[in-house]
């Protein structure tokens, strides 16, 4: 299905909607500018009418109901407001120096941005629209494969609610592999917001034409790192909960525990020590039987790869019912076998920035579990080698109102900033 | 005359009670080949507690230690030394890794047999020419695809007049040509031979929804055949249910659904499974299937669903034995009306494909599920 100009067309009359859109573009960039109060208004209705269940039929799964509330939360008025003032602040508020003429500066929208969404989250490509919707953009959304239709559905009834934005909001459904089609989405925009793995976002560099602005939001790594411990029992609970959780399929999910040591001994006890608690939390986690299956199967290779090559300096697999502990000799930040098989590496803090700058393209977020006095020391240390986000172990895959989206504020991505004399 | 061989020169494929001791037997003479020339799979099983000696009947099967299929990806493990190796074949994993399975030619020589045991069973043998059209890939040096080979194997069940390719090789990779084969079953109706469709169930559907769009409706000739087989692959989201194909298959090429037949295989379980005209996919006399659970891995009673455990004796070049798949799956003992009495296995998915929500970098491609059955 195809959403344009606020009606829904089959998936059979991409051509000809392809083919009007640059004169449907031009139409509406040479009207007048789309109010940015027009854009929060229609915002702050739809996050009411989410939250009051009136989209309630849409979202079947219980979780989905979840990150919708949080998003409606992001979308009222104050929650936008705040963000606006923090990621576009006024231009002129600073006085010049003497010497210097002052001129006007202003935002304004980079025009025609595309969204190539990823499938990691069911809310995701509605979102990225919202961002550019409230920086005055008209957006093109590429459907990523997995989308079940919420996406426009979603959209047709937004639109319903704010028919004054129907010109703004373009969905397809093209997969990435039509070639042509891509490249007719991507001829007409201004900005690209692509949308996940190394593959997606190397494949939309390959397509996008020197002078377009490319706006990455690649898949991320997270860690925990500890050095001591403030209340040990309490903060490895709050690491484990975390890992399951989040099953470790988000950007900022825990991959690899790094222990403050050079020494392997203290990384097999650190495993046999933290294993009964990683269980316990995963036992907790309701899993669907393809995510068990697929977690267990992961376990099983792991161990039975450790078994194969015993003389060789493998890891070491510490397997529990329904997680796993790997101890491993290099210190790299890799990915987990995910689903609460968590690995375990030595990294003294010495070496947090020449190991952790190896992979300074996957940093975000960092788990900090250490005695308070270090902390800030820490930080400063995990910060330096290219980390984002530091966080208390319990709280690394939060969300804040206002912070900042892989050390960027996204909204400043999506528009240009003008001088005026 | 190894038990492997007494196994598959059998000729009824579905004799299963007239061939369980040998099937054991011939499971145990192949584990123990593979403990005593594969040093991988030796630690394997011993670090696993078990003894290819202590295999003496049909349930102990489930005792003997399955590899997963991912394994094979990241692995090279061979039971046969290089030069006794005639053929490897690779799972159809385009993106990610992908498992290369070798064969030496004992176990090219005892899967002919089972292949046109199975085929006369479902009678697929005719010596009639037929044209055949290929929803899969066209030969080439470099494609090593065990599914690009199956479907190119297939078009020697009858005599073929002509083969036409849906995926054709271009400048160094695979494009899909819908028009050219169109172009062709148009000419093919036309003619007094039968025809025989062989490929993935996706471009099948895909034709098929090309010739609805146009209103192209042929008539194909008496006796021609649908063969469906390679799963739905990238095109899992399009996946249309059974019954939707069988009836595009009779209204626009009138061909009855009991000519319908679906074939799964994978590349770390080369034995070939046909579907019955009710569409179960019974277990031959060449494997077994076990059904073990996603926590624990034990095996479960039947009707209960479980990652999917092949087992067989047919390879000697890699320890194949016993492997754990990533697709869920359940196996049936209801009677079948087809009059087959062995149970019969229903395919319910890959792991994962449709639980994976990620942005940890990587992890989707990990989680791809490419491989396994087919």
């Amino acid at each position: 299905m195809i959403l344009a100009n606020g009606a829904v067309y089959d998936t059979a009359k991409q051509q000809a909607l392809l083919d009007a859109l640059p004169g449907a573009l031009t139409r509406t960039l040479s009207g007048p500018p789309l109010p940015q109060g027009t854009v929060v208004e229609a915002l702050d209705r739809a996050a009411s009418l989410l939250e009051a269940g009136a989209y309630a039929e849409l979202l079947p799964d219980v979780q989905l109901q979840g990150a919708v509330s949080l998003a409606a939360r992001m979308l009222h008025r104050e929650a936008v407001t705040y963000r606006l003032q923090t990621e576009l602040p006024p231009l002129d508020a600073q006085v010049l120096p003497e010497g210097f003429t002052p001129h006007r500066r202003v935002y304004r929208p980079l025009g025609v941005l595309l969204h190539i969404a990823a499938g990691n989250m069911d809310v995701l490509p509605a979102y990225s629209v919202m961002e550019g919707l409230l920086t005055g953009n008209i957006n093109l959304l590429k459907l990523p494969q997995a989308d079940t239709g919420l996406t426009i559905r979603f959209f047709e009834a937004f639109l319903e609610l704010a028919p004054e934005l129907r010109d703004y909001i373009y969905v397809f459904d093209t997969p990435s592999t039509d070639l042509p089609a891509m490249q007719h989405l991507i001829s007409v925009s201004d900005g690209i917001a692509v949308w996940g793995s190394d593959a997606a976002v190397s494949a939309v560099r390959q397509l996008a034409p020197p002078g377009c602005r490319l706006i990455e939001w690649g898949h991320k790594l997270g860690f925990c790192y500890i050095s001591g411990y403030e209340d040990r029992t309490l903060e490895l609970s709050q690491l484990a909960a975390h890992i399951a959780a989040t099953q470790q399929l988000l950007c900022s999910s825990c991959q690899v525990i790094y222990l403050d040591t050079q020494d392997m001994v203290e990384v097999y006890d650190f495993c046999k020590a933290f294993l009964p608690v990683l269980d316990a939390a995963c036992a907790g986690i309701r899993q669907s039987p393809g995510a068990a299956a697929q977690s267990t199967l992961r376990r099983y290779t792991a161990f039975l790869e450790h078994t194969m090559a015993p003389e060789r300096e493998e890891p070491s697999v510490y397997r529990g019912r329904c997680s796993s502990l790997t101890a491993c000799e290099d210190a790299s930040l890799t990915l987990s076998g995910l689903y609460g098989n968590c690995l375990v590496k030595r990294l003294p803090s010495k070496d947090i920035v020449p190991v952790l700058r190896q992979t300074s393209r996957y940093l975000q977020t960092a788990g900090l579990i250490c005695e308070a006095s270090r902390r800030r020391a820490l930080t400063e240390s995990l910060l330096q080698s290219g980390v984002t986000r530091v966080m208390h172990a319990g709280d690394m895959s939060d969300t804040y109102l206002g912070e900042a989206h892989d050390g960027e504020y996204a909204l400043r991505r999506y528009v240009r900033i003008c001088d005026i004399s | 005359m190894s038990q492997r061989t007494r196994l598959f020169r059998h000729t009824r494929p579905y004799d299963t009670d007239g061939t369980r001791e040998l099937f054991v037997q011939a499971v145990r003479e192949n584990v123990l080949h593979h403990d005593a020339h594969c040093e991988g799979y030796h630690r394997m099983l011993a670090a696993c507690g078990f003894s290819p000696r202590s295999l003496q009947t049909e349930s102990d099967l489930e005792r003997l230690p399955p590899l997963p299929t991912l394994l094979f990806k990241h692995h090279r493990l061979i039971s046969r030394p290089e030069h006794r190796i005639v053929l490897e074949a690779t799972s159809s994993g385009t993106k990610g890794s992908f498992s290369r399975i070798a064969f030496d030619l004992g176990s090219l020589a005892c899967g002919t047999p089972m292949v046109l045991h199975t085929a006369a069973h479902r009678r697929l043998l005719s010596p009639r020419p037929v044209n055949y059209i290929i929803l899969g890939y066209k030969p080439h040096r470099g494609n090593r695809m065990a599914v690009a080979r199956t479907a190119f194997g297939s078009t020697f069940l009858a005599p073929a007049l002509h083969r036409s390719y849906a995926l054709q090789y271009r400048d160094g990779g695979y494009v899909p040509d819908l028009e050219h084969v169109l172009a062709h079953l148009t000419a093919y109706s036309r003619l007094p031979f039968p025809v025989r469709f062989m490929g993935f169930p996706s471009y099948t559907y895909f034709l098929l929804r090309r010739m609805e769009e146009r209103g192209v409706r042929l008539m194909l000739p008496k006796h021609s055949k649908i063969m469906l087989g390679g799963g739905w692959k990238e095109f899992y989201t399009q996946q249309v249910d059974k019954p939707v194909l069988y009836e595009m298959i009779r209204r626009l090429l009138g061909v009855e659904e009991s000519h319908v037949i679906e074939f799964f295989g994978a590349v770390e379980h080369p034995i070939l499974y046909c579907d019955c005209p009710y569409h179960h996919f019974h277990i031959p006399i060449y494997s077994r299937v076990l059904i073990r659970d996603v926590h624990t891995l034990e095996a479960l009673p039947p009707g209960q669903p479980g990652l999917v455990n092949l087992i067989t004796p047919l390879m000697t070049a890699v320890p194949v034995t016993s492997i754990l798949t990533d697709d869920l799956g359940i196996l049936h003992e209801e009677p079948c009306p087809c009059g087959i009495r062995s149970p019969y296995l229903e395919l319910l998915g890959r792991v994962g494909l449709q639980d994976i929500r990620t942005c940890a970098a990587g992890a989707a491609q990990l989680l791809g599920g490419e491989g396994g059955l087919t």
